[in-house]
């Protein structure tokens, strides 16, 4: 997923002012991602979200020194969402990989118990199966994907929750606010604030 | 996993191309500091260090692209991105073979030799990708993409 372009970057402007901006889009972006991440059946939406959250954490980061202790709990943030977001991909990554091995051990066990019912066989006696070189391990990998199945509907009813949290304490809003530049301070009166 | 080196001097009204510069020449630095240590089989730390590295000199380097001459830049990020990605085919073995033990340490004997085999079969791929970094370092060094880095840092200042 290609970032969305920053307008308005000036090289030779104060660090602070650039990473205010960046942040801005980046956070910006996260958040409308998030709906369609929010929908269980588009996995490809949740990886863009994790990039995005990548991409929010790495610039606030790397802008902590001109944005200060108000881009901490943004990192914090960002990098949690990024790292729960992470485990759901993996999960979406390993299952198929799962299935793809236990597809590819049960074509090699059909053709072990075929070789062993012999050419001429009329029939395959169903007390071959267990005897077929692979029955053992293709078990466990049962076990394995419905692990990874599982795990991944548990964590994204996690995600759920935790976007909930991230909305109902206005996280885009609290951040922009803890990055955003000093108020200037009130020119003091020449008296001093006498009355 | 390796706490990223500090960069010094900056500050919120420090010129965004100075930070750019000095941001891209310490997180450079960084990266080539891992090299031997990402080579070594036998502790996966090492490959996950200089990934990590890899991917803060790419955030560098994007967050502060405005500052780069455009062409260089580009050329470099995407050698940088090369880099990243064969460091990532060698380190998601890694992350998979580890979990997968800790996995199959839950689960019943009997279903244990099932994960094995699919561990078997990760490591295998550890060891053509390990090939593939060593590729990808060695042609880092003959296209001088340290020095391209530390020159494009110097572009940025001027």
């Amino acid at each position: 997923m290609r970032a969305r372009p920053v307008k308005g970057l000036e090289p030779d402007g104060p660090f602070s002012d650039n990473a205010r901006r960046i942040v801005k889009v980046r956070v910006d972006e996260l958040y409308a991602l998030a709906p369609k991440a929010l929908d269980v059946d588009r996995p490809k939406k949740l990886h863009d979200l994790r990039i995005a959250a990548k991409r929010l954490r790495y610039v606030l980061e790397i802008a902590r020194p001109a944005l200060g202790k108000g881009a901490a709990d943004g990192v914090r943030t960002a990098k949690a969402l990024q790292q729960l977001l992470g485990d759901i991909h993996d999960c979406d990554e390993m299952l198929p990989r799962v299935q793809a091995h236990a597809a590819d051990r049960r074509a090699a066990d059909v053709d072990d118990l075929t070789r062993r019912a012999g050419r001429n066989a009329r029939d395959l006696k169903p007390g071959l199966a267990p005897a077929a070189a692979g029955a053992d391990r293709n078990r466990g990998l049962e076990t394995l994907a419905a692990h990874l199945a599982a795990r991944r509907r548990v964590l994204f009813a996690r995600f759920e929750r935790e976007w909930i949290r991230l909305e109902a304490r206005d996280f885009r809003g609290t951040l922009l606010a803890a990055i955003s530049p000093p108020e200037p301070e009130a020119p003091v009166p020449a008296d001093g604030g006498a009355r | 996993m390796a706490k990223a080196k500090p960069i010094r001097g900056l500050a919120p009204d420090t010129r965004f191309r100075d930070a750019a510069a000095a941001a891209v020449s310490v997180r450079a630095a960084e990266v080539f500091t891992f090299a031997d240590a990402a080579l070594d089989l036998s502790d996966i730390e090492g490959v996950h260090d200089m990934r990590v590295a890899t991917r803060r000199l790419r955030a560098a380097l994007e967050v502060f692209a405005p500052c780069f001459p455009r062409k260089a830049h580009a050329g470099v990020l995407k050698e940088v991105k090369a880099l990243a990605d064969r460091l990532g085919e060698r380190r998601d073995p890694d992350v998979a073979i580890e979990e997968l033990e800790a996995m199959a340490k839950e689960f019943a004997p009997a279903d244990r030799p099932g994960v094995a085999g699919l561990v078997d079969e990760l490591r295998a791929e550890q060891a053509v990708a390990n090939d593939t970094v060593a590729r990808a370092l060695a042609e880092v060094q003959e296209n001088g993409l340290a020095e391209r880095l530390e020159d494009l840092a110097e572009a940025a200042r001027a």
